[in-house]
């Protein structure tokens, strides 16, 4: 772990740089033709996939890339997270390519309206990257309220009643949220001005130098704050109050972005500043274990009685993320291995079911379970890729998340906390009932009689299905070889246990 | 030593208006007056960053006060009253009447100001920071984030929880002088332009929701919905 050499790269300038730069040419140059518009996103992010690429690469080989007078710094994390949003941007990209033109979902083609979409969503995917190369402190927090910012006009992309009322929500509560994070990063960098020469003091990658010296009360007074305030963007009970009308109102691939990117984010951040003092401070973990753990039930049990599908998937966020934090929570090695296991898992399922569900509502005009019966027959790819979908996300094998969910078990079982390990694998045998049930009512009750000719109730066009079957096929290929991400996660959980030992 | 006394005098004073007008800010129905009163909040937060560059030497602090001045008190007012132009002038009427809520609310604040400042040395990561005037200025900072805090709780205008996030941002404004005086402009900037920019997007949507409902009442908002 001590043997990582220092370099200094363009690289973590560039994944900021390049995906802001095409949001830019995208508003400019948008209205004009659609090759400006998706085409335009799409290379822009694929340029961005590959820029985050190399970075995964250098990090493979040991190395941390700094920037900017150490102002910008790129580690194993900070790899996983850019190639994670970056490809699921390019899913999503694909997928909206036929989804937003569909007149019974959307309405028709309105040039303004389609070229601010992708804008927002490269700049989104700028702005994550931002947030994963911050080495400061305040600036992390300054790009992930602009993350914020960037995702709130997606939200109300529709400009109906109920969007507009969601995407304000999400603005106020998250910012609230968030506002609370930046008292827990004053307070932590005041802690340190005496411990550290000062033009260090902002930088993450010294803070684990002297999380253990710091004074015990305001350690844990922060460390409530910056629960509180990113648990608010990752959607922690009881902080979720904006997530389930977020997630229900925005356009599905919008709602696959917040739930595979956006309250990643936050977990993300807690991994930065949480997990670097959990080792010193068992009272966080332990706090972190209650708050995650009720989630986790709660969240899977407001899922059960919804009957709107966007809903009950936006629940079971809430109750997935909360295995993450629990996991990043412990501080341990296999804790936080878990625990990013299960955040790269969750996004690819939880996307996954979004898109599914979009297909449906694309089919059927619907989205309310008791109305969505499709045959199996008429939307074969949409099945299986459901099917898939919700069985990884119950954590069954052969499937993702059955490996994350097991390794996140036996962390917490490795830190005495067998009761969180019991209460999480409960939730898991509700989330199988819940996903089970749910299967069934859409594929195997009558389908609802199409009154609307506009409704084809058929298999969706192939972009969708593009979309759809490599989420699936990375969610079963993961489920069969776990190994093939563990160079990635291992690099990204020594790159914060690297931080922690720093402190020796 | 007398100009010590007297900047340390001016500090109180400051204190003193700021938290009144905290007050004002919080508990005014009228949305302009509300407005208003946030101008001079906004003015004495200037005043008291000023204050300590010239007590501390610091001048850094100087270029705060200015960044303050401009954004604080200028363009969030400014984007405040640009949307509250179009809209009726009392703000929905609250959870709580207007007596009840202002006693209540002047409770919670002498009550938490006078605990914090018994206690700083809870949250004051320095010994610095629990002696006076840190003391009175962290436990100040945090009551106004609590009045913040308090405003988003039992609001229902859409508008008036645009000011209680302000507000809540200029209590940890406060604090960031006696806990991090040494951050770079450029982080403030960063910080500010942020808070700008959400307050523009938010007064939008709020402006959004009262040209599509007709009215800026959040809670009619979620009735709707089920």
């Amino acid at each position: 772990m001590g043997n990582l050499i220092e370099v200094t790269s363009t690289l973590p300038i560039l994944v900021f740089v390049v995906p802001v730069g095409f949001a830019a040419l995208i508003f400019a140059l948008g209205r004009v033709h659609t090759i400006f518009r998706e085409w335009l996103a799409l290379l822009g992010l694929v340029i961005t996939l590959a820029i985050s690429l190399a970075i995964a690469g250098q990090t493979l080989d040991g190395k941390l890339l700094f920037a900017w007078n150490r102002n910008l710094y790129a580690d194993g994390l900070s790899a996983l997270m850019e190639v994670l949003g970056s490809g699921i941007g390019i899913i999503i990209v694909i997928y909206s390519i036929r989804y937003l033109t569909h007149h019974q979902i959307g309405m028709p083609l309105n040039k303004w309206r389609h070229t601010y979409f992708y804008g927002l969503l490269v700049l989104f995917i700028g702005t994550l990257n931002w947030v994963c190369i911050s080495n400061s402190l305040i600036f992390m927090w300054v790009s992930m309220e602009a993350t914020t910012l960037s995702a709130a006009f997606l939200v109300t992309f529709y400009w109906q009643r109920q969007s507009i009322e969601a995407g304000y929500k999400y603005l106020l509560l998250v910012s609230v949220g968030v506002t609370l994070a930046l008292l827990g990063c004053v307070l932590i960098y005041a802690a340190a001005i005496p411990l550290l020469p000062s033009e260090n003091v902002l930088f993450l990658t010294e803070l684990g130098k002297v999380a253990k010296l710091m004074p015990e009360s305001v350690v844990l007074i922060a460390c409530a704050m910056f629960v509180a305030g990113f648990g608010t963007k990752a959607g922690l009970i009881p902080f979720h109050a904006w997530l389930p009308d977020a997630h229900a109102e925005a356009p599905v691939p919008v709602s696959a972005l917040l739930s595979g990117v956006v309250i990643t984010i936050g977990a993300y951040a807690l991994a930065r500043t949480v997990t670097i003092f959990a080792p010193y401070y068992p009272a966080v973990v332990l706090f972190i274990a209650i708050l995650a753990s009720i989630s986790m039930v709660i969240g899977i049990v407001m899922a059960l009685v919804q009957d709107d599908l966007k809903r009950l998937l936006a629940y079971s966020s809430i109750s997935q993320i909360a295995y993450v934090i629990e996991g990043l929570g412990l501080g341990t090695y296999l804790g936080i291995y878990g625990g990013l296991f299960h955040l790269v898992n969750h996004t690819l399922v939880k996307s996954l079911l979004f898109l599914c569900a979009g297909a449906l509502m694309y089919a059927t005009g619907s989205r309310k379970i008791s109305e969505l019966g499709v045959a199996f027959k008429k939307m074969p790819v949409t099945a299986f890729c459901f099917f898939v979908g919700a069985l990884a996300i119950g954590g069954l094998p052969p499937f993702n998340c059955f490996m994350s969910k097991l390794t996140l078990f036996i962390a917490l079982t490795e830190r005495e906390l067998l009761w969180a390990a019991i209460i999480g694998a409960g939730t898991g045998m509700v989330t199988v009932a819940c996903f089970i049930w749910v299967t069934y009512r859409i594929f195997w009750t009558k389908p609802v009689a199409v009154t609307n000719p506009q409704i084809t109730g058929k298999e969706v066009p192939f972009p969708m299905q593009v979309s759809m079957l490599v989420l699936a096929a990375g969610c079963i290929l993961l489920g069969v070889f776990p190994n093939l991400l563990y160079p990635m996660l291992n690099a990204a959980t020594t790159s914060i246990l690297g931080i922690l030992s720093a402190g020796g | 030593m007398a100009t010590d006394l007297a900047s340390g005098n001016l500090i109180i004073t400051l204190y003193l208006l700021h938290f009144v007008f905290s007050l004002f800010t919080a508990e005014l129905r009228n949305l302009r007056l509300s407005i208003a009163a946030l101008v001079i909040q906004s003015l004495t937060l200037a005043g008291i960053l000023a204050t300590y560059a010239s007590i501390s030497g610091n001048p850094t602090l100087y270029w705060w006060s200015l960044t303050a001045l401009i954004t604080k008190v200028i363009l969030i007012p400014y984007l405040l009253w640009l949307y509250v132009r179009q809209l009726p002038t009392a703000e929905t009427r609250p959870w709580l009447s207007t007596g009840l809520s202002v006693a209540v609310m002047l409770i919670l604040a002498v009550v938490f100001y006078s605990f914090l400042h018994t206690n700083v040395e809870f949250i004051a990561p320095t010994l610095q920071a629990s002696m006076e005037p840190a003391r009175s200025n962290l436990a100040l900072s945090l009551t106004i984030c609590t009045l913040g805090l308090w405003v988003l709780v039992v609001r229902k205008d859409a508008v008036k929880a645009v000011i209680g996030l302000v507000l809540l941002e200029n209590g940890v404004h406060l604090s960031l002088v006696t806990l991090a005086p040494t951050l770079p402009e450029t982080t403030i900037l960063g910080i500010v332009s942020n808070v700008i920019i959400t307050v523009w997007l938010l007064l939008y949507l709020a402006g959004r929701i009262y040209q599509t409902f007709g009215t800026t009442d959040t809670s009619i908002l979620s009735e709707l919905r089920h």
